[in-house]
């Protein structure tokens, strides 16, 4: 493993001036995803062997995923095959207990309306009437169905910041932060830099944590990763100036990870995009790779 | 006795039937049951006899196993996990909508089988009714206002790669349906145990025998 090049910037400390907590904000529900903790097997770090160390530097990266909230919206086909799939339903369907119910008592009540009614002959039939009918029960059902009030699909139809969790929520989106890398600022995964003796799944654990957000204890991730094997992995030289015997480029592993508790309050350099909104933050090799292992589903 | 006034009048008429034909065989035979009609149904035909085995056709037929008695159900191995692969998981699909839960156990089955998971077993178990009581404002007494039914649906996996795994649990939760738990669990002898109903008599006697 090389020596951490001193010339290789790592993460500056972010200084923040003010923070705007949003107010009355309640919480979307984040999927929570239960694994059974066996699942998480620790693996040993394999014993390095002893030799040249090599050239390239190690990052462990992570995709935090937001899995959507809702359903996806229906395509104009989409709606008519479900509503005609539907119709079909209804009309092969049998009656239900209900249904049955109610043809009863109407019957029962036109032959109460009618002339000839024998009460006592009714009554002897039936076994006294039943004080709540089947209309009955299905006017309260629908006087109680008037006073509920689904919550909006939509709750960004005014546009909520890039920075909210809560943006698109029937789309999957992946945290973007900025961070400086060589000389510049660029948007990219959050990674941190491999030490020796950890796995590369705590590195990118690591990396997650050590935000710039998570150190000042505002914003707060809670993540659950799936496994211990990357999904991706980035490789770049770094530009001749920097390049030396022993550090030649870096090499970026990639590992997902799913949201599973969000945090309140957002911040300038977070970022939750969807993948069509990708390509406006990435630089085009680094996105060619991501692209491959982020699924559009 | 028989068998001599057979053995003559054999020779008297072969006599006759070598001049005659082979017609008059026929009719010689035909008398001749009569008489000795008891040898003449119980004789088999000798191994040399041309037509010998002449209509057999159970040699034909392809070999049936013996038939054995159903076994009492034994329990699966579980496997257990080794350092490439899971063991025995249970991916457990719950949720109110019936339509909902059995497509989208219908569905992860599939996906196991196209992606080459195997998968040990697919099961049911049974449905558990919540009944919502409402307890009005005025009065003191609750009364039942809604029966909720949960389904479950369980798929069983035996040897999922852990390089596979976290896109396979990806597809899984992208996928997932409202109202739907999805939970993945490791496969015990007492999940196992849990699908068999409790058998009071044999219990009782059980305890009475210790």
């Amino acid at each position: 493993m090389a020596a951490p090049c001193s010339r290789m910037a790592n993460r500056p400390l972010w200084q923040f001036i003010t923070n705007v907590r949003r107010t009355g904000l309640k919480h979307t529900g984040v999927r929570q995803i239960s694994l059974s903790s066996a699942c998480r097997a620790a693996t040993q770090t394999r014993s390095k062997t002893e030799g040249v160390p090599s050239p390239w530097k190690l990052y462990g990266a992570v995709c935090l995923q937001r899995l959507p909230v809702i359903s996806q919206e229906r395509n104009p086909i989409e709606d008519q095959f479900a509503e005609l799939m539907h119709q079909m339903e209804l009309e092969r369907s049998l009656l239900s207990d209900h249904e049955q119910r109610l043809l009863e008592d109407s019957e029962r009540m036109t032959r109460k309306q009618a002339d000839n009614y024998d009460s006592d002959e009714e009554e002897a039939d039936y076994g006294g009437q039943e004080t709540i009918t089947a209309q009955d029960q299905e006017d309260t059902w629908e006087q109680k169905l008037k006073h509920f009030q689904p919550a909006l699909r939509d709750r960004d139809v005014g546009g909520t910041p890039l920075g909210s969790v809560e943006r698109c929520l029937g789309d999957s989106l992946v945290l973007l932060v900025q961070q400086t890398v060589g000389k510049e600022t660029i948007w990219l995964l959050p990674q941190a830099q491999w030490e020796a003796g950890e796995t590369l799944r705590q590195t990118a654990e690591r990396g997650l944590s050590s935000l710039p957000g998570q150190l000042c204890g505002e914003a707060d991730f809670k993540a659950t990763f799936l496994g211990n094997t990357p999904c991706g992995v980035y490789r770049y030289k770094f530009p001749k100036e920097v390049r030396t015997e022993r550090c030649v480029g870096a090499k970026v592993f990639f590992f997902k990870a799913f949201l599973s508790a969000g945090s309140a309050s957002q911040k300038e350099p977070f970022l939750w995009v969807k993948k069509t909104e990708l390509q406006g933050y990435l630089k085009p090799p680094y996105l060619e790779k991501v692209d491959r292992f982020i699924l559009n589903l | 006795m028989q068998w001599r006034k057979l053995r003559a009048s054999f020779a008297l008429h072969s006599r006759v039937l070598d001049q005659a034909g082979l017609l008059f065989r026929a009719s010689v035979s035909v008398q001749h049951p009569i008489q000795g009609s008891l040898a003449f149904s119980n004789e088999r035909q000798y191994r040399t006899m041309p037509t010998h085995g002449i209509g057999k056709y159970k040699h034909l037929l392809p070999k049936e196993a013996p038939k054995k008695k159903k076994e009492r159900q034994q329990m699966k191995q579980i496997k257990t996990a080794t350092d490439a692969e899971y063991g025995t998981l249970n991916v457990k699909v719950s949720g109110y909508d019936m339509i909902l839960v059995e497509h989208y156990s219908q569905y992860i089955h599939n996906l196991c089988n196209r992606l080459g998971v195997k998968v040990a077993e697919s099961y049911a178990l049974p449905t558990k009714s919540t009944e919502v009581m409402v307890m009005p404002e005025q009065g003191t007494k609750m009364y039942v206002d809604a029966i909720l039914k949960t389904h479950e649906r369980i798929v069983q996996l035996s040897q999922l790669n852990a390089t596979l795994c976290p896109t396979f649990m990806e597809v899984l939760l992208k996928n997932q349906p409202e109202g739907i738990q999805l939970s993945v669990k490791l496969h015990t002898e007492a999940d196992y145990q849990a699908r068999f109903k409790a058998r009071p008599e044999l219990e009782g006697l059980m305890a009475q025998m210790t």
